[in-house]
Formats: C-alpha cells, sequence, structure tokens
C-alpha cells in the first residue's frame, strides 16, 4: 500500500525551542524521520565562572524548576570533590531523603500530568478532572506530600537554600521528619490508586522493543540514585570522575542540543536505566509495582520508563521511611560546617528524576570557579530518541498521520524531557 | 500555619528580565516580610508547585514576567479573567506550564484563591544573563508599592 506521510510538529517559542518532530513519507518509503532540538545553546556554565565556591549551587538550582534539587546537590557534591571537603553521615543521609522527594515529585507529576492524558487520551490534565477525578484528585494528593516533603528539606519546594558546602544551613526538626514518615506511611495507599488506574491503561502504552545501552549509577548494596559509579547494560563501568569519557558529548546538524554515546551509537538514561542497572535492589514496593506491569531487568521499551517511574515512586516512598527511622532513631544533631576547602578540580554525578546529570568544577586559591562543566540527562537521550524513531515510523507508519503522531509524541514524553524548562513567563491577550 | 495571602513570584533570575518575579519578592520581603497575613515566596520556575502554594488560601497574588504586548516595563493588574493565554506548550515536557491553566486546574479541584490577582510585567529582553535590564531596574520601587498596595489594601 502506497501512503504518504507529512508529520511537522513544530513547538518554537520567542526564547527557546521545545523539540520538533518531522516525518516524510512518501509512497510508504520513509524519506526523513527526525527529531530535533532547536534549543537556544545555554551559557550556564560560563554563568558559574568568577563565582565563590558557595554561590554555585543558588545559581545552578535555577537551571531547572523541576530537577532544581538535583542541581543544588549534584553541585554541592563536585564543589565539595573539588574543595575536599567531606560532610558528615547526618548530612549525607538528610540530602538523599531531599534528593528522594525530588524523584515522587517529578515522577508522579510526569506520569499523572503528562502520561496518564495520553492513556486516557484526554489533551491534558484539566479535562481528565471531569473523566477520572479519583486518579486526578490521588495524583495531586501525592505531588502535594512530595512537595511538602522538600520544603521541609530543602526550605521551599524548589530551588533549595539549605544546602550548603560542608553541610546544611538548617535542617529540620525531629517533629517535622516524625510527621513527614506518617504522611509518607499515608500516602502507601494513594500511590498504589494511582498504580491501579494507570494499569487498568496500560495496554494503550505502545508495544515497541528496540535493543538498547542503558547507563546509570549503580551500586552494589542500593537501588542508586545519590552515590555508586557509572554503569552500562553493556557490562562496562566508569568512575563518576570519568564521566566525560561516557558522555562523548558531540554536535549534529540537527539539534542544537549536544548528543552523547558511550559504547554504541546512542545510550539511554532515566528510570528505565536504572532499573535496569539495580533491579535487585528496588524496594519491595517498588517490585510489587514492577510486577503488576510485567517489568523486568532487560526490557527495552522506552515507554516502559513511565512504569518504571510510579516503581521508582513506591521504591522511595519506602525507603524515605526507613531513613526518616535511622535518622530518629541515631537522634539528628546541629552540626557546626567547618571546612577547609583547598583549590582544586572536582566532580559529581546524581540521577535526576530524568537520568543521569553531572556536573564539574574548577577553583583558583580565591575559591573563586574557574571552569564548569554539566552535562543533563536529556542531552544524553537525544540521540537514543533519533535511533527509536527511526525503527518506530517503519512499524507504526500504518497507524496513519495522526495514529504516527501520537506515538512519536507519546515516545517523546515517555523519555519525560527537560526541555525549556529554564523560562515560563505568561503569554496573554486582553480579552476584557 | 498557611498565612491568608500568598504573594508568589514566577520567574528565573538567570534569564534576565525574566527573574523579575523572584527579584520583587527579595524586594517584598525585606520591606514586609514578617507581615502576619502574608507569605511572599520565590517560587521560581516550578511550575505546577504553584497549586500547592495557592491552594487554600483566601487570596493569590502572582508576579510573573508577561508578554502582554506592551511597551517593556510596563506592569499591568489583572485576574485570570481578564485575560487568555496565547502560549503554545508542546506538551512534550513537564517543563514548560502555563499558569494560566494551574489557575485553571486549582478552580477545577474547588481550592482555589476566591481572589487571585496578576502583576504582568514586560520584560525588554529574555536571554542568558543574571541581571534585570536597567529598564526594569529602574522601575522596581514602583513595582513593589504597587504590589504592597494590593498585599496591605484588599
Amino acid at each position: 500500500m502506497s501512503e504518504n506521510i507529512n508529520i511537522k510538529v513544530k513547538h518554537l517559542t520567542r526564547v527557546e525551542g521545545h523539540g520538533n518532530i518531522v516525518v516524510n513519507i512518501k509512497d510508504g518509503t520513509v524519506e526523513k524521520c527526525q527529531w530535533q532540538v532547536p534549543e537556544a545553546p545555554r551559557f550556564f556554565e560560563a554563568m558559574v565562572r568568577g563565582r565563590d565556591y558557595d554561590d554555585i549551587q543558588t545559581i545552578v538550582s535555577r537551571i531547572c524548576g523541576i530537577c532544581s534539587i538535583s542541581h543544588s546537590l549534584v553541585a554541592t557534591k563536585a564543589v565539595e570533590d573539588a574543595l575536599s571537603i567531606k560532610v558528615s553521615e547526618q548530612t549525607d543521609d538528610l540530602r538523599l531523603l531531599m534528593h528522594f522527594s525530588e524523584q515522587l515529585q517529578s515522577h508522579v507529576l510526569h506520569v499523572g500530568y503528562l502520561v496518564a492524558p495520553d492513556l486516557f487520551s484526554a489533551p491534558s490534565v484539566v479535562p481528565l478532572v471531569a473523566a477520572a477525578p479519583d486518579a486526578v484528585l490521588a495524583i495531586i494528593k501525592a505531588h502535594r506530600v512530595a512537595n511538602e516533603w522538600s520544603e521541609i528539606l530543602a526550605g521551599r519546594i524548589t530551588h533549595p537554600i539549605t544546602i550548603i558546602p560542608g553541610g546544611f544551613s538548617q535542617i529540620p526538626t525531629e517533629a517535622q521528619l516524625r510527621q513527614l514518615q506518617d504522611n509518607l506511611k499515608n500516602l502507601v495507599d494513594t500511590l498504589l490508586a494511582i498504580v491501579d488506574v494507570v494499569l487498568s491503561v496500560a495496554g494503550n502504552l505502545p508495544a515497541f522493543e528496540r535493543d538498547t545501552e542503558y547507563v546509570s549509577l549503580a551500586q552494589k548494596n542500593n537501588y542508586a540514585f545519590y552515590h555508586g559509579d557509572i554503569q552500562s547494560t553493556d557490562g562496562k563501568t566508569m568512575p563518576v570522575k570519568n564521566w566525560e569519557k561516557v558522555a562523548n558529548e558531540y554536535v549534529v546538524e540537527q539539534s542544537t542540543a549536544k548528543w552523547t554515546k558511550w559504547n554504541r551509537q546512542s545510550y539511554a538514561t532515566g528510570a528505565l536505566a536504572r532499573f535496569n542497572n539495580n533491579a535487585e535492589q528496588i524496594s519491595p514496593l517498588g517490585k510489587a509495582v514492577a510486577e503488576k506491569f510485567g517489568l523486568v531487568k532487560g526490557c527495552c521499551n522506552p515507554y516502559m520508563n513511565s512504569v518504571a517511574q510510579l516503581a521508582e515512586a513506591a521504591h522511595v516512598t519506602e525507603k524515605a521511611i526507613e531513613l526518616i527511622d535511622k535518622l530518629l532513631t541515631k537522634g539528628l544533631k546541629t552540626e557546626k560546617v567547618k571546612i577547609n576547602p583547598k583549590p582544586g578540580r572536582g566532580h559529581a554525578a546524581v540521577e535526576a528524576p530524568r537520568g543521569i546529570l553531572f556536573h564539574s568544577y574548577e577553583f583558583d586559591k580565591d575559591l573563586k570557579c574557574t571552569w564548569g562543566n554539566m552535562c543533563i540527562p536529556t542531552n544524553q537521550n537525544h540521540a537514543n530518541m533519533q535511533l527509536d524513531f527511526e525503527k518506530l515510523v517503519p512499524e507504526f507508519m500504518h497507524l496513519g498521520e495522526d495514529g504516527l503522531r501520537q506515538t512519536m509524541e507519546m515516545l517523546i514524553r515517555s523519555y519525560d524531557p527537560c526541555i525549556s524548562c529554564s523560562t515560563h513567563f505568561l503569554n496573554v491577550e486582553f480579552v476584557r | 500555619m498557611r498565612k491568608p495571602i500568598i504573594v508568589l513570584g514566577l520567574g528565573n533570575p538567570l534569564m534576565a528580565d525574566e527573574g523579575i518575579g523572584t527579584k520583587l519578592i527579595e524586594k517584598l520581603n525585606s520591606a514586609c516580610g514578617s507581615d502576619a497575613r502574608a507569605d511572599f515566596i520565590d517560587a521560581g520556575t516550578g511550575g505546577m508547585t504553584v497549586l500547592t502554594y495557592i491552594a487554600g488560601r483566601e487570596k493569590a497574588i502572582i508576579i510573573d514576567c508577561a508578554l502582554m504586548g506592551t511597551e517593556p516595563g510596563t506592569i499591568k493588574r489583572f485576574t485570570p479573567e481578564d485575560v487568555q493565554t496565547v502560549k503554545k506548550l508542546s506538551h512534550l515536557s513537564l517543563h514548560d506550564s502555563d499558569i494560566i491553566k494551574v489557575i485553571e486546574l486549582s478552580k477545577q479541584l474547588g481550592e482555589c484563591p476566591k481572589e487571585v490577582v496578576f502583576f504582568g510585567i514586560e520584560p525588554q529582553t529574555i536571554e542568558q544573563k543574571m541581571e534585570l535590564t536597567e529598564l526594569i531596574e529602574s522601575k522596581l520601587e514602583e513595582y513593589v508599592s504597587m504590589i504592597l498596595k494590593e498585599v496591605q489594601n484588599p
């Protein structure tokens, strides 16, 4: 059957592009199929140059409104690595607890507000309130608990103000942690309700697979979010200080965002990558969620990233309850931050909700930043999205133009990309 | 304890005039951060977190950089009913959001403050730079006094 399809999904704003999907099919032959990211180059690395070491996290936390905790944490870790600053076990635990809160915030937001409308064939979450009110209310409850959780640890929901090199400027009270723990225990049923709703429409997730290299942090005894080495499902590992040898960033014509590759032409990062590298360490509740959807280690259906996010939402909730037990049993101590910073270069990685995030900095003898380098997870996924498209288009073009476009948009959404996140201005017309 | 009024500053201080909302929160906090009836929050580019911040309040005042088709530096007070959004969202990413739609969602959930007031400020430039333009900087006091009137004399 000969068929012509022309898809051009373009979203350009004044400042940044959002990513374009371009497909041309003539007489059933794919002539063009591209994932283009016409995003304005970012100058955040230049912005940190000349800044004091203790200003870095404040600046970089503004790179992204959804992953601001991850940017703050990875920057602080890299600064501490550069300046040979060690932190206490309590600081490490409280930071991990804060980091978990962002995973929950972001994952429920992504599954609830971006993926669920696809699965329910709704244009956005707003009409979903009428169509599936219980599901939306459950998602909002989970998001709100996660918001409050971040606020207790980070000082506000986004753009943390409590993290400083060497420790914290302010820590929560034990009463706040106890309240948070109660809230998390009460949240479990809500999370499971969300899981059941998504499970009821999971048949609408496209059946698409492509053998893929998955890259994430990994640790022997932990499902790694905050510490560990860089691990590939192809069997290679790399210490974090050598992250540039993993990313191997390069420039392509179709995108102003840099692409990356390690052992193959592309790799994927994100919840599914973490699951594929750390599945044995996921908490019992996380495992139970994965099993409900038939998610098993080695899965290479990119649409299952959203399912891995649900499993992780359960995991971080369960692990946070345990971590609060540990902190309360030991008793919270007010620790005065005493540091003796030495100039140098440092590197760090954390798992942002949408994948592995790298930062590196160098400081001179006055502890001013002389160099910075960052690599965000979404840039690490662009090449993989392109290769997914190249396999997906011939397999799904029988759906016709609308069906194919929808399937391709769902694919991009499943990666939970961070594009166009640094500006949120209003754009309005007056009607009265 | 949640105060009945919330003043939210949105925007990104790394993007020149786009950061006007967060800059004004800094100024408002210095001017009257101890106000018993109002919280002043720098919500940055948190997007959907606005839903959490405004829930159950009596009044929300939202300050944001706004493309309104007016002269750069213009400040306009308006309500959600006064405008229609023309912002094009990709719906590809969580990272673009439209506060007008967030207010709509809040209303549908039955938790939106009775009164929602926007102060939109027309930018001169949005680009990667940590300073406001001179034009916007020179008008900060004017903006602060206008917003304070809204907070203090409802």
